[in-house]
Parts: C-alpha cells; structure tokens; sequence
C-alpha cells in the first residue's frame, strides 16, 4: 500500500513537472524558428546587401578573408554609444593587420549620418533592412537585444557573440589571436 | 512517503527559481490596448523595473486601411539630457497613453492596432524597435470591453508575467478548449505552494470523520470538497462575467492582499500549534445537527470547508486568477467564465482527489511526524504570506522578510545541531535542507544589508559595488549644491580645485573616469589638488543652480579654482580629453598664479 502511495505521488509530480518543462518550452521555443545553423546564418548575414549612410549598398561579405567585427547598435542606444569609441580605437590599431569593424544601425540614415561625424567613426556603418532583425535573432539574439556583436574570423566562422556592452580587453582577447 | 512529500516541496518551491537575467521585450514592455471611447484606444505599458522605454520613438498604426490614428497623448516622462540628441524623455513603471483614432467606414467589426516602440533596460542593453499588436472589437464598444491579445495585467507580482498571457491566449479556441485548459491550467496551479494548505485542511476533514473511512467515501469526501472549491470559483467567474474586470482589479489593492497575508500569517500560527484553529462553536454544532439528521450531512461541511477554503486561497492565485477574470470580465460571457474556473478548480482539485481515494493512506498517520508537516506547512503559508504582499513592500524589506524565515526555519530543522551518532537517513536530510535554507537566509541578509534590489539574485548587490570599483575609488569629493560648492572650496584654501560635472547618461563623462582619470600621472597630479565632482544625473533644481553658476548646460564639464578660490578662466575643459592633453591642462592649473 506505501509503495503504491509512493507510486501514485511521483506519478503525479512526474506528469506536473513534465506539464511545466513542456510549457516552458513552449512559451520560450516559440521564436526559434529553423536555419540557425551557426555557418548559415554568417553566410546569409555577409551575403546580404544593406544601405550605408552615403545612400549607396554593401555588403559584408566585401570584407571577406579579414577579421570581420559586426556591430548591432543604435544612436538612440546609450550602452551602444558608449562602446564605440573602443571599436574607433580598436580599428585604427589593428585595421592594417586585417580587422574590420562594420555597424549595422537600427536607426534614420541621417541619425546615424551625424553620429559618425561626431564621434569620429573611422569604419563603415550600414543601415539594418528588413532581414536584419530575422538574422540578428537567428544569429542568437532571440529578444533583439543591442548591443550586440558579432565576431567573424578570416574563414567566416562565427567565433564568438556578445550581447550588451563589450569591454575592450575582452574583445582584444577575442580577435587578436585571429588575427 | 515523507520522500515524496519533500520532492513535492521542493518541485512547488522551485517553479519561481528559473527567472532570465534579461526579460523578453514583450515581459520587459508588458503592452495592452482597449478602447476607451468611440474615438479613442487606451494603450498601457507596465514597464518592468529597471527598464524604461522613450518617450518619442512610440509609433502607432491602425488597420483596416479606413482608421487613421490621431497624435497619441503622452504623458511628460522623465526628463534627461543625452550628449547627442540634446533632451531625451523616458518613461518607468505604469505608462498610460491616449490613442485618438477617426473611423471612416463604421461598419468594420474590428481594429488591428500595431504598436511599435524603444526601450532599453538598465544594465545596459537596450532592445531593437519592438512591435506588439493588439485586436480591438468595435462591436461590443456599447459595453466599453475590447480585447487585446496581451491580457493587460493589473498586478505586478513577480510570478505573474506568464501565467495571465496564457490564460488569455487560451480563449483563441473554441469554448470547450477553453474548458480543456482551463483544466490543464487548473492540474499545473495545483502543485504550486497556493494548493498545499488545502491538503492538511482536507486531511483533517476526511481523517476526522468518524466512521471508519473506506476508499470510495474517502474519494466521495474529497470529490465534495473540491466540488465546494469549484463552485466558489464559478461564482468568482460568473460575477467576474457580470461585473466586467473589476473583481481582480479590487483584490489587488494593498489593504486586500495584507489583510489575506495576515490571515496566511494566523493560519501558520495555527500550524505551528501556538493555538487550535476551530469553526465557531454555533457553526460546529449546526453542522453536526445536520449531519446528525441527514445520512450524508458530513459532506456538508465538507463542501462547505471546500468553499472556505477557495475564499481564503483565492488571493493566493490571484496572479492566475486576475488574468483569467480580467477576459471573462472584458468578454461578459457568463457562461463561459462560470465553466472555465471550474474546470479549472476541478483540474486543481485532482491531486485532491487523490488524496481522499487513497482513503487515508496517502495520508499522514497522526504523531510527531504529522507535526513536521504541520510545520512544513506553516512555514510554506508565511512565504506565501510575504509572497503575496511583496509588490507592496521595498524590495529590502521583502529580502529581510525571507532572510528571517529561512533562518528561522532553518534552526528548526537543526540545521546547527550536531547529528547525533547513527543518525537516521531522514535526519540526515533534514539537517542538508537546513544547512541550504541557513545559507539561502544568510545570503538574503547580506544582499539586504549590502543593498541588493533583486529578490532572484540577493547578492548582486555586492557584484555591482565590485565591477563598479573603479569609478567608487575615483578620490572626488562628491558635492550637492552651490552653498557646498563654496564651503569646500573655501576650505582647500591655498590648494588648486577642480569640478567636475558627471551625469550616470554622460558617455564622455564615463570615458574621463575610465581612461584618463585612471591615468597614473593623472593621479600624481591629482594628490596636489582638491577634486569636486557634482553627480547632475538627477537634475535637480540644486543640480541646475550649479550648472547655471558656471554657465554649463549640462555635464560633461570640468572647471578649476585657483589657490584663491576663484574660477581658472579659459581653462575649462568640455568634452573628452585623453590623458595626454589633459595632463598640460592640469600643469597649467597647478602652475597658474594670478
């Protein structure tokens, strides 16, 4: 009789926890979505022609074969703000050794334009288009965080994702051995 | 058997423990919509804390093609001065906005209204424009309900974000999926701590009768009880349904929920055996006159036990509950709202049921070991107690609340006592969930103590004041107004001064903190001077006065005094600066000599 008690409370609690874990998955698998294969998603990311503030297209995938350091960021984003003057100095060290910063702004062209200008941004800034957010939460960044970064090495494999601010000794250790 | 009993308090304990360091943008930014008027949408955000949204970047878009949106009314926000677009206004907790919108074709049924806004959260990151949609019935405008997809939430309980979307999306099912549900709804709130109490209450109704109990009264027995619980929660349902969603609103008032955390607290009491608890006398006998003339007038009390006790639980799903009530109460569908809280009463009530099957034998014997569940019990009603209050109190006060209980539960399972020699599995394990609730109390204290402002995480109090070691060891003086400002620079006398102007928002602010002031010539030079800084984040009128002395609009800034006490013209320094340049600054204003 104790063991069947037993029996018929763990089944309960079993069921219950099992209920719970599947309505966790649920409510938080929801935006995943399929082709987040890490290798896919770089590719369709530098394959992707976005605006620059000059009003002409690039894409990443131009940059090829270097260190590439991808920036989500806004104007209107002050933990983005404050962590570009670390890309503007880390891009005018490394730069020649084959590292190159690009930011993709969610933001107005004439925003990001005038920001540039100002804080002296010595690397190219891109506008995001549509695609941008699908990529951006595929890539990982499944609640549309910024800032958020992405580290490509000269193979095109992802090295590395930083949500939020990123401290300067941590992406020098990040991207110098890649270098 | 007590095995079981400890996995289930540690499964039902253990539901709030999995909270993500960063929410969602849709849990960060917690949106609902409804129509106010014929003319106009009421668009809420509940803003969670240490979050906050801007003031200018909210887009609203109707749709079919024939709704054009009006300039929506913003309420002022709190106002910041940002380096690079000048005044910047953001908005924290509740936020309210009025929608006007012009309708040329009336005849459409509904309005799809999308809403797009920014917001960042405190611990620095912010999140990409983000779109929340909201449907809003025109046809059931005569009664002023609408229906958004968010069901909006008027209760800020920490546990509460998921379970009241859910409860709404639920309704985009037909009717009996609603009633399947709410059932499964039902099956998981019943091992959340709310159920637990009802389990002793139960326990003693069904070991107190007095015939001997066989399975199938025992299973009538608990079957009437919850038949009890179900029907007090349809009649919450139906008069939700009548009423509109005023129900929930009014339980979520302070008053309300303390005056329920008292009776949790005097229930516990109850618990701990500090006193008997007992129906009134006039009660008692009435019930036993009537189960002395009917054959079956012992379930009487039962049920109505079984009512009693949803009446005195309700608050503690009110979370759930408010969410669910809230769409029947917008719906004004009675029926539906009736079936569906009792199905999920019913769905509640099956671990119930169970109970009162196994006739007893699920259930403890009476002893000293009844008097550990008893206890166990006890100590679950006061976390609940303070559970349930907690969107009330400061965040300080809830954390010494739960550093007193887990001490205090703690030492009673002895945790500090040695085991005596052979001691029994079970003391064993009690002594270990001591020892983790010693420690789990202790951290809430220390987070308490060192001013830690997050329930989940009490000690990260403590990881700020580390990682934010730099700029605390920066060797300025802090000064709040002008009358300071004069007292301090009267005192350097024969010492240079500098003044610095900082704001948490100052970007460039932050880059002379970390970069030049950490400078080590920097700081030789610092040691000949007197350093001053004015925090003007909150911009106070005391903080305007001192910008205005020295006609700044605003941080960054620095100014330097000479030997005499008066300002270095010329020598002011606006803007970043690296430690280089700034070094012949401070040279010149350590040499200057009038």
């Amino acid at each position: 009789m104790k063991a069947r008690a037993v029996a018929v409370f763990a089944a309960v609690a079993a069921l219950s926890a099992a209920g719970g874990a599947a309505y966790h998955l649920w409510s938080t698998g929801r935006s995943a979505g399929s082709g987040t294969d890490p290798a896919a998603v770089v590719e369709r990311v530098l394959a992707t022609p976005l605006a620059d503030v000059a009003g002409g297209t690039r894409e990443i995938g131009q940059w090829r074969g270097g260190v590439i350091v991808i920036n989500y960021w806004a104007t209107w984003c002050a933990p983005c703000r404050e962590e570009i003057p670390v890309f503007v100095r880390m891009q005018e060290r490394y730069g020649s050794r084959g590292l190159q910063f690009v930011g993709i702004a969610f933001d107005q062209p004439d925003k990001v334009a005038a920001f540039a200008s100002e804080f002296r941004i010595n690397y190219p800034l891109l506008i995001a288009g549509l695609e941008t957010l699908e990529q951006l939460r595929q890539a990982g960044n499944r609640a549309g965080v910024l800032p958020y970064t992405l580290v490509i090495d000269r193979k095109g494999n992802l090295v590395s994702r930083e949500p939020g601010g990123i401290k300067e000794a941590r992406l020098e250790s990040l991207v110098k051995p890649l270098l | 058997m007590r095995f079981t009993l400890i996995v289930l308090l540690a499964i039902a304990c253990g539901t709030r423990a999995a909270e993500p360091e960063l929410l969602e943008p849709d849990k960060a930014f917690r949106f609902a919509a409804r129509l106010s008027d014929a003319r106009s949408i009421e668009v809420r955000y509940q803003i969670a804390p240490g979050y906050y949204m801007y003031r200018d970047k909210f887009q609203f878009t109707l749709a079919p093609a024939g709704a054009r949106v009006g300039a929506p009314q913003l309420p002022p926000g709190k106002k910041h001065r940002d380096e690079f677009f000048g005044e910047v206004e953001t908005y924290r907790g509740d936020l309210t906005i009025v929608l006007p919108f012009e309708l040329a074709d009336a005849s459409v049924p509904a309005l799809q209204l999308s809403a797009i806004s920014q917001g960042c959260a405190d611990i620095g990151v912010c999140y990409v424009p983000h779109e929340q949609k909201a449907e809003l019935r025109l046809a059931s405008l005569a009664g002023g309900a609408a229906r958004s997809d968010a069901a909006p939430g008027f209760f800020s309980g920490p546990g509460a974000a998921a379970d009241d979307t859910l409860a709404a999306r639920v309704f985009e099912g037909g009717f009996w999926l609603a009633i399947a549900s709410f059932f499964g709804f039902g099956l998981l709130l019943s091992f959340t701590p709310c159920v637990l109490p009802m389990v002793p209450i139960l326990s003693s109704v069904i070991v107190g009768a007095r015939q001997p109990i066989t399975k199938t009264r025992g299973f009538t027995l608990a079957a009437v009880y919850v038949l009890g619980m179900a029907v007090t929660y349809a009649v919450a349902g139906v008069a939700a349904g009548l009423s509109g969603a005023m129900l929930s609103v009014a339980l979520q008032t302070p008053w309300v929920l303390g005056a329920f955390a008292l009776v949790f607290v005097a229930l516990a009491l109850a618990m701990f055996g500090l006193y008997d608890l007992q129906l009134p006398v006039a009660l008692q006998s009435r019930l036993a006159d009537a189960s002395s003339r009917f054959h079956g007038g012992h379930a009487v009390g039962v049920f109505v036990m079984g009512v009693l006790s949803a009446l005195i639980l309700g608050p503690c799903m009110a979370a759930p509950l408010a969410g669910a009530l809230l769409y029947i109460g917008q719906s004004r569908d009675v029926v539906l709202g009736g079936s569906a809280l009792f199905a999920m009463a019913l769905g509640m009530g099956v671990p119930l049921l169970a109970v009162g099957a196994s006739a007893g034998a699920l259930m403890p014997k009476a002893g000293p070991w009844m008097e550990t569940v008893k206890r166990g019990f006890g100590t679950l009603l006061l976390g609940m107690a303070i559970y349930i209050v907690s969107p009330f109190l400061p965040v300080a006060v809830q954390m010494l609340a739960w550093a007193a209980l887990l001490i205090v539960t703690a030492i009673t399972l002895r945790a500090i006592d040695p085991l005596p020699p052979g001691a029994h599995g079970f003391q064993k394990l009690s002594k270990g969930l001591g020892i983790l609730a010693l420690l789990a109390g202790l951290a809430y204290l220390v987070g308490a103590l060192s001013g830690g402002r997050d329930v989940l995480q009490p000690l990260s109090g403590l990881r700020v004041t580390e990682t934010g070691g730099a700029s605390t060891e920066t060797p300025f003086e802090r000064i709040g107004s002008v009358t300071e400002l004069d007292e301090r620079i009267r005192a350097a006398a024969g010492r240079t001064v500098m003044l610095d102007f900082y704001a948490d928002w100052c970007v460039s602010c932050k880059e002379m903190e970390r970069y030049t002031f950490s400078d080590k010539r920097v700081r030789a030079r610092f040691r000949d001077m007197v350093l001053l800084q004015a925090d003007v984040t909150a911009n106070s009128a005391q903080d305007a006065a001192l910008l205005r002395r020295f006609r700044l609009f605003g941080p960054p800034g620095i100014v330097f005094f000479d030997r005499d006490g008066r300002e270095i013209e010329g020598l002011r320094v606006i803007g970043y600066q690296a430690a280089d340049r700034f070094l012949a600054v401070l040279d010149q204003a350590l040499a200057f000599r009038r």
